[in-house]
C-alpha cells in the first residue's frame, strides 16, 4: 500500500439518484480529491441493490489505501454482506461502515482527504452518528 | 516543543458546508489538536460534522486554538481558512 494513496468511498443505495447526490455533496465538501463511487439502484434502473454494482464500484474506489462501503437501508447491508463472504481474494482492505448514510459520507470523505487511514475513515464514518446537527 | 496558540476572528459571513469540510481537511495535515469555539460551544476543527455543528454565523467570534508542535503554524492556517470562506461573496 502506497502512504500517499487515499482510501475510497463507496455508496450502496436502494436508489441510484441518493447515491449520486450524496458522492456528489461529499466531493464538494471534501474538495475532490476522494474517489467515491456511488452504486445505487438495481441493474434495470428500478429501486433496489446490485451486488454487480457495488463490485464495480469497489474495484474503481480502490486506489490503494482501501476501501470503506456506506449502506442507505437494511438489505443494502444484506447485498454488501453476501458479496464480500463471497469474494475471498479481495484486492484490497473494504469495511463496512454502521453510519448514517449523508453526515457518513461527508465525516468518511473529509477524512480520507486530510490523509486519514482506513481506520480512521472507518471510524469517522460511525462517529458521524453522534454529531449533532442543531 | 509542545506549545499552545490561539486566535480570535470576527465571521464575517456564515460558515458553510464546504468552507467546513476544507477546514478539517487542512486541520488534518497538522499534528496540533485543534478547536474552535463559537460562544459556549466547541468543536474539534478536525471533525467536519463538528464543525458544521457549531453553526457558526456572520458577526460571530471564533476562537481557533491548538496544542502541540505546530500549533502557531495550524492556528493561522485555519484563522486564514475562516477568513477566506466567510469572505462576503465567496
Amino acid at each position: 500500500m502506497s502512504s500517499d494513496a487515499t482510501v475510497g468511498i463507496v455508496l450502496v443505495s436502494h436508489s441510484a439518484a441518493l447515491a449520486e447526490g450524496a458522492a456528489e455533496l461529499a466531493a464538494q465538501i471534501s474538495g475532490g480529491t476522494v474517489n467515491i463511487i456511488p452504486a445505487g439502484g438495481t441493474d434495470d434502473g428500478r429501486l433496489g441493490t446490485s451486488a454487480a454494482k457495488v463490485q464495480r464500484a469497489m474495484k474503481l474506489a480502490d486506489s490503494g489505501a482501501g476501501v470503506v462501503i456506506l449502506p442507505d437501508l437494511g438489505s443494502a447491508v444484506l447485498t454488501v454482506r453476501a458479496l464480500l463472504g463471497e469474494a475471498g481474494d479481495l484486492p484490497t482492505r473494504v469495511e463496512l461502515a454502521d453510519a448514517p448514510f449523508v453526515e457518513g459520507v461527508v465525516a468518511a470523505t473529509v477524512t480520507a482527504a486530510g490523509g486519514g487511514d482506513i481506520t480512521a475513515v472507518l471510524a469517522a464514518a460511525q462517529e458521524a452518528r453522534h454529531a449533532r446537527k442543531l | 516543543m509542545p506549545a499552545s496558540y490561539e486566535q480570535a476572528i470576527t465571521l464575517t459571513g456564515d460558515l458553510h458546508a464546504r468552507p467546513a469540510g476544507a477546514l478539517a481537511v487542512a486541520a488534518a495535515k497538522f499534528s496540533s489538536a485543534l478547536s474552535l469555539t463559537v460562544g459556549a460551544s466547541s468543536a474539534d476543527a478536525k471533525s467536519v460534522l463538528g464543525v458544521m455543528g457549531l453553526g457558526a454565523t456572520s458577526g460571530q467570534h471564533v476562537t481557533v486554538a491548538a496544542e502541540g508542535s505546530d500549533a502557531e503554524e495550524a492556528v493561522a492556517t485555519i484563522v486564514a481558512i475562516l477568513a477566506e470562506a466567510t469572505r462576503v461573496g465567496a
